[in-house]
């Protein structure tokens, strides 16, 4: 059976405000899974709190919509308890950067198989529109009551620095683009990272689809280059946190991808190497009969160090 | 011949007491002794004063501790400052005679509040501080015997005999404390022998060094002193035992239940249960593997909950431990566990708190916490151990009662079993059995929280259906739903799982009452507080009073009728309270679950575990005016 993007719709009623970014993002979702031809069985979206939180409940594979900020640890586990798994994170910039940001950063030091799907309007949407982590020092979006008065971060550079060995930008207005990153990012293995310009319709009224509209450009038309090959991979990542500080122009496209480094489920199975062979959630703890496979003997052999035999006097 | 003897060693943090604890162990095991050792040690890496509490027995496999000890061995002069006053009149202290003239004042170390006690005490007994006027003292007035070796010239002999530099031989500096409780108890060098065979397998060296240290210590000391603390010949009857920490325990407990998935960010005192489990990730044996085991060390407690509980959707047996600090950072996670009806195992060894509190003492003042932490209501399992045998069948009991009910189990345990060393019999595989609860793995329109009945069928992700959670209230397929007949309908559901764990969880997993109706005082506990409780029945009953301990194990759901049912058999001013915590928290859970209204109360917070020898004193007061009392003994 081939799989449409239709095919990966729930029938659960979308409730983001109308023109909102993420209905760009969903449609691009929908069309990558297809491409694809992902098995809903074994795909999982892990979203945390906040209107991206709600994306898994709008599409046709497994979803778990879980706390605010903890999206990529929940994933973590998920991922490293069935590596067969394809696992994607939707979060917000103020979930994913501001209350989640160590978790952004570790799954980057662990370069395990999780995509991280950024959606960053610069505000807090569902409380209100207030300043998030990405938005800019001395802005003014419509719902504030004064000018931003924090520094916002850049979660490319960010990305970068933590170790996302496949990192990109895309804008939710762009969907075909945007459904080529996402193919990419899945095909990708280890912690990829797509930072999705997207407008938010309702409380920011400085990033509009016109702001974009005058300011994106595509990295590949430039000749941009994000492979890493052999030997180059301090320099790939240096000019590629470079090209991310560009504001007036804003690049979207693949900044950096590296596929020598291993992941963390790779580095696993290299220590224990029955891992890959029969995955964990379908190994045998149990007998027939419920007792434990770890019987007696087997107790007494795997713990020898533990247990002291009684010299009879 | 002795029945038990008490044994203290010390000296400073860093210089092989915990190896010490281990080879003598190991050394009184092979020989049938049970073993119970308390480690006691400050938040340092080194330098700081930690020891050895240990009890050996012939007659069976002791479950506490008590003072005075027979045997006190001092790895430097602060361990006879700190000391000196646990050891009983005829007693033995071991100690270097190069600290003669070390006095208290001059040891930076000793915190200022001891140094002020042994200020008082010495100028009371008219000393000048230093170690040899304390052994003057103590031999006119206690008796008590002194054995001084030379530490320094035994490790310059190993140092030449085995061409060592001085830095390596100083590092067999605990063999001679090893060497001199050998030659006091008379414990022979086979078994010695083996238990270093055991701790430093292929490590021939090392075996030989520690054992001509040991030999020769023994040797001089027994010329010196013959064998005053020989132990009757074993009567505990095993022919194997499992010698091991509590954190050691629950880990082949957590192997045996099946455990895939471990999640921890480090904390004392619950890491090393962490390191063990990951020094087993094979799960081979013979070179054949059993599964895999992933421990996973994560940025923080947060994480360390959300990754298990993820880890469980994913479908496998997953769990995380930590100490009181990190679970009040996991508290968010666990209210979603709760309404998303994961199966989560959190192993939880408390220790001293609030706040950073005292990170590597002991303590049970988060009974409360566990129970009622997160916003929201919804079904928990908080069960509690209360020794080694307990925690290793509890720790598989929380694995299948996390599955069997979707819900989160809180394994409540706590310092003091964490680091003690115990001999235990092995478990028994027969007592043991796996429950995975009601999953399914194909099935069209699945609903994961079916409202036909409170506990629903379980998936896992990457079967062959798609499942949806949100910690949001949700319908019966997972996505959010505010309706307010679902809400009702599903709050009902999740909730009235309490009913089914009450009805169906045997009660002998959730309180033992030890003892009968005649007893004239009856002690409520839980946790480590039983050992101490049983040990004090036993010596209360042989100077002529009945007395009856209730060991409370589970909390949520309370076993209330059984409670009540035991309780009201006696008058309230004959039932006390004996807990690590401040409010006798589980006396207030009783009240508020039975009714029953535990009048007297017995409770010590310094962090060291309750003695046999101080609950017996404080069970006397309590008859002779009831009340509450607050112990404080142990160093």
């Amino acid at each position: 059976m081939v799989r449409s993007p239709n095919d990966y719709r729930t029938d659960v009623w979308v409730d983001w405000c109308p023109a909102c970014g993420n209905y760009g993002i969903l449609a691009a979702l929908y069309k990558a899974f297809a491409e694809l031809q992902l098995d809903p069985t074994s795909t999982v979206i892990v979203s945390g709190i906040g209107c991206s939180g709600k994306t898994p409940h709008f599409v046709k594979v497994n979803g778990i919509h879980t706390l605010h900020g903890r999206a990529i640890a929940f994933a973590t586990g998920i991922k490293l308890a069935n590596p067969n798994l394809t696992v994607i994170v939707h979060g917000g910039d103020g979930d994913l950067l501001g209350i989640g940001s160590g978790h952004f950063v570790a799954l980057g030091r662990k370069n395990l198989d999780i995509k991280v799907m950024l959606h960053n309007n610069r505000v807090y949407g569902l409380t209100k529109g207030q300043a998030s982590p990405t938005l800019s020092k001395g802005l003014k979006t419509k719902s504030l009551a004064q000018p931003n008065i924090i520094n916002n971060l850049n979660p490319i550079a960010l990305a970068l620095v933590s170790g996302y060995t496949f990192v990109a930008r895309g804008y939710s207005m762009l969907s075909e683009h945007l459904k080529n990153l996402i193919v990419a990012a899945i095909k990708h293995k280890g912690s990829a990272f797509i930072d999705i310009l997207q407008p938010c319709a309702t409380y920011n009224d400085i990033h509009t689809p016109e702001y974009y509209r005058k300011r994106v450009y595509f990295l590949e038309e430039e000749g941009w280059n994000p492979r890493v090959e052999e030997g180059e991979e301090s320099d790939k990542l240096l000019n590629a946190i470079k090209k991310s500080f560009e504001e007036e122009r804003i690049p979207i496209g693949i900044f950096y991808q590296n596929t020598l480094k291993q992941t963390l489920e790779e580095s696993y199975s290299q220590r224990i190497p029955s891992y890959f062979k029969i995955l964990p959630p379908w190994q045998k703890i149990a007998k027939d009969d419920s007792s434990p496979i770890l019987d007696e003997k087997l107790f007494e052999k795997m713990f020898e160090e533990y247990i002291v035999k009684v010299e009879k006097g | 011949m002795y029945d038990d003897i008490l044994i203290l060693l010390g000296g400073p943090q860093g210089s092989g007491l915990e190896s010490s604890a281990q080879i003598l162990s190991k050394a009184f095991a092979r020989l049938g002794y049970g073993l119970f050792a308390d480690r006691e040690y400050f938040s340092n890496i080194k330098g700081r004063h930690s020891y050895i509490h240990m009890k050996v027995s012939s007659k069976g496999l002791p479950l506490s501790l008590s003072y005075p000890v027979q045997i006190l061995c001092a790895m430097d002069a602060e361990t006879v400052f700190t000391h000196f006053q646990d050891v009983e009149d005829r007693g033995v202290i071991v100690y270097d005679l190069s600290t003669l003239s070390t006095k208290y004042s001059a040891i930076p170390s000793i915190e200022p509040r001891l140094r002020e006690r042994l200020r008082t005490s010495f100028s009371e007994f008219g000393l000048d501080g230093s170690i040899s006027s304390l052994i003057r003292y103590l031999r006119a007035v206690r008796k008590t015997r002194f054995i001084g070796l030379d530490y320094q010239k035994i490790l310059s002999e190993v140092s030449q005999k085995f061409s060592l530099s001085p830095g390596q031989a100083s590092r067999y500096l605990s063999s001679i404390i090893v060497g001199s409780i050998v030659g006091l108890t008379g414990l022979s060098l086979d078994a010695v022998g083996y238990a270093l065979a055991s701790r430093f397998t292929g490590r021939e060296q090392l075996i030989e060094h520690n054992m001509f240290i040991i030999e020769s210590v023994s040797k001089a000391v027994r010329e010196g002193f013959g064998t005053p603390y020989e132990l009757e010949p074993s009567a505990t009857g095993l022919e194997k035992m499992l010698v091991a920490s509590g954190n050691d325990v629950v880990a082949m407990a957590k192997i045996v239940g099946g455990l895939r998935f471990q999640s921890y960010y480090p904390i004392t005192p619950a890491a090393d249960e962490s390191f063990t489990l990951e020094t087993f990730e094979r799960l081979e044996v013979d070179g054949e593997s059993l599964g895999s085991l992933i421990v996973t060390q994560t940025e923080d407690e947060i994480a360390a909950i959300a990754s298990a509980i993820g880890a469980s959707l994913s479908g496998v047996r997953s769990a995380t431990s930590t100490s009181g600090p990190g679970f009040s950072l996991m508290v968010e996670a666990l209210g979603y566990a709760g309404q998303i009806e994961a199966p989560v195992v959190i192993t939880y060894y408390q220790r001293g708190a609030p706040s950073t509190g005292q990170p590597t003492r002991g303590g049970q003042s988060d009974l409360l916490f566990t129970l009622y932490a997160s916003h929201g209501e919804f079904p928990r399992i908080v069960l509690s151990s209360g020794d080694h045998v307990e925690a290793f069948y509890d720790t598989i009991l929380a694995l299948n009662l996390a599955e069997r009910y979707n819900v989160p189990v809180i394994h409540l345990l706590d310092k003091f079993l964490a680091n003690t060393i115990a001999t235990i019999p092995l478990p028994e595989m027969s007592k043991v059995k796996i429950d995975r609860g009601k999953t399914v793995f194909e099935k069209p329109d699945f609903k994961r929280f079916d409202l036909a009945r409170p506990v629903s069928t379980r998936t896992f992700l990457g079967s062959n259906i798609i499942q949806w959670a949100a910690g949001d209230e949700h319908d019966e397929y997972g996505h959010i739903d505010e309706d307010p007949l679902n809400r009702r309908e599903m709050y009902e559901k999740r909730m009235k799982k309490l009913e089914n764990m009450d009805s169906e969880i045997p009660l002998e997993d959730r309180a033992v009452f030890y003892g009968k109706e005649d007893a004239r005082l009856v002690m409520i506990g839980w946790g480590s507080v039983k050992g101490a409780a049983l040990d004090a029945v036993k010596e209360m009953e042989a100077s002529g009073i009945k007395c009856g301990y209730l060991h409370l194990k589970m909390f949520s759901p309370f076993p209330s009728e059984y409670v009540k049912g035991i309780l009201s058999k006696f008058k309230p001013e004959s039932l006390v309270a004996v807990e690590h915590n401040y409010l006798a928290q589980a006396s207030k859970l009783v009240r508020q679950q039975t009714g029953v209204s535990v009048e007297n109360s017995i409770v010590k917070y310094t962090g060291r575990p309750i003695y046999s020898s101080e609950l017996v004193k404080a069970l006397n007061k309590i008859l002779e005016g009831g009340g509450r009392v607050v112990l404080d003994y142990g160093a």
